[in-house]
């Protein structure tokens, strides 16, 4: 991995480590060090043509190559070991936070489902809004721990034959609720009979979620979703439409960026966690695809995926 | 006509989700058992051969890997299935579980009671 992607100052940042620990770069100084030593020799065997220089220099020769190989097998070892900490503690906190939220949200859950009598209307609508506080909490920190483990080469696909046209389906009834209360309209454009997908079934249901939710969420009351799937050579292309806010040009290329806001959303409007695009374009890409979008201010946008079509 | 009810085991050391988990599939029709640690909850299973185990992984006395390799190592329990409910979430601790028989892994943070008695009956419709 190391030796294969020799863009030093990308590597360094990406380990968190001055310019010259990284490993990269210290394989091509201990080549530069073997080259200019190996001339020095050549040159002072041709004008000296004694044994001594010749040996002396076999002796510093190796010196060399064992200091700095031993500091490179140091460093990677170091960077081994840092990163299975982080990944320890990323296990630990999943933990450690979960536990709580599941309890509020079970608690809570069994409060609604089964222990409201008596309660007045201002005493369940407090709770209501406490659950939905707690669940985007949960949403947040979920999506926490799947960038860290995106971020660490930690996060696995599992690829399947995916029936694509079915995972929009159940996207739409999860998301009815919230467009109908908005008066908009979810309209499905796709054949019948769609060709299967490779893809990670439950991850590109998030996807398709995370799109169809933000074309609701900035959406003021009432308009029109569309979700298109069109099958254009091996691929399988889907795109979801909304007449919104859009997108002004200017942060058009930050979209995909953690944590990303666009400017025209109100500052009321913090419904999400941020990161829906971003781990969506990790897993499209992660799955083989790609991820694009047009927009326009107060037009609306339209983003789009794609997938390969399983092979028959 | 009425059929037996269903017996689930839950062995979880959190007494608050052991509660409403208790209450909560109790009111959908299953018969409870409980168990607050790994030896507790292999003998209780041992002991009621429940139709359904609900396993966390994080336990006192023996973690849910041990409770897991006992029964599926028991004649008795081996054909018990088994669902992990637990917080840990990364792939190692999903195929680990898998790999000792667990019939399926879910993150309690990510499900709702309603979403885990909705698996549950699930699973036990697929005996």
């Amino acid at each position: 991995m190391f030796i294969n992607d020799l863009d030093v100052k990308k590597q360094a940042e990406y380990l968190g480590v001055s310019l010259w620990r990284t490993p990269s770069f210290l394989f091509i100084l201990m080549g530069i060090i073997i080259g200019v030593v190996m001339i020095l020799v050549y040159y002072l065997f041709k004008n000296y043509n004694s044994p001594e220089a010749l040996i002396l220099s076999e002796v510093v020769i190796v010196i060399v190559l064992m200091s700095i190989g031993s500091f490179i097998i140091r460093n990677v070892e170091e960077m081994a070991k840092i990163n299975k900490m982080k990944s320890e503690f990323i296990s630990i906190t999943s933990h450690q936070l979960k536990t709580p939220l599941s309890e509020i949200n079970w608690e809570i859950e069994l409060l609604l489902a089964r222990n409201i009598e008596g309660m007045n209307q201002k005493q369940l609508e407090i709770i209501n809004n406490v659950a939905d506080s707690s669940n985007r909490m949960t949403r947040l920190v979920s999506d926490l721990l799947d960038v860290t483990r995106m971020d660490q080469g930690k996060f696995f696909l599992e690829i399947e034959c995916v029936d694509i046209g079915n995972s929009i389906r159940e996207v739409v009834k999860n998301n009815q609720f919230l467009a109908t209360n908005k008066n908009i309209e979810i309209k499905l454009n796709f054949p019948e009979e769609l060709s299967m997908v490779s893809a990670d079934k439950k991850k590109i249901m998030i996807v398709i979620d995370n799109l169809l939710s933000n074309a609701i969420k900035y959406m003021n009351e009432s308009g029109k979703v569309e979700i298109m799937a069109e099958e254009k050579g091996e691929q399988l292309v889907v795109s979801v439409k909304d007449n919104g806010m859009g997108i002004p040009k200017y942060q058009q290329e930050k979209v995909f960026q953690k944590f990303f806001r666009s400017d025209n959303v109100g500052r009321y409007q913090t419904m999400g966690t941020g990161l829906g695009l971003y781990i969506s374009k990790n897993i499209i890409e992660q799955s083989g695809g790609k991820i694009w979008f047009e927009s326009e201010e107060n037009e609306g946008s339209t983003f789009y995926f794609s997938l390969s079509k399983t092979a028959a | 006509m009425s059929e037996d009810k269903k017996k689930l085991l839950v062995v979880e050391d959190d007494m608050i989700l052991q509660k409403a988990l208790q209450e909560f599939l109790t009111a959908e029709g299953f018969e409870i058992f409980t168990a607050s640690d790994g030896e507790a909850g292999i003998t209780a299973a041992k002991e009621k051969m429940p139709d359904l185990v609900l396993l966390d992984i994080i336990l006192p006395k023996k973690d849910g890997y041990e409770v897991l390799a006992a029964l599926k190592k028991d004649e008795k329990t081996k054909q018990i299935p088994i669902i992990l409910l637990t917080n840990l979430g990364s792939l190692n601790d999903v195929e680990k579980a898998i790999e000792l028989g667990a019939t399926t892994y879910l993150v309690k943070s990510d499900y709702k009671l309603q979403e885990v008695a909705k698996k549950i009956k699930e699973t036990l419709k697929m005996i």
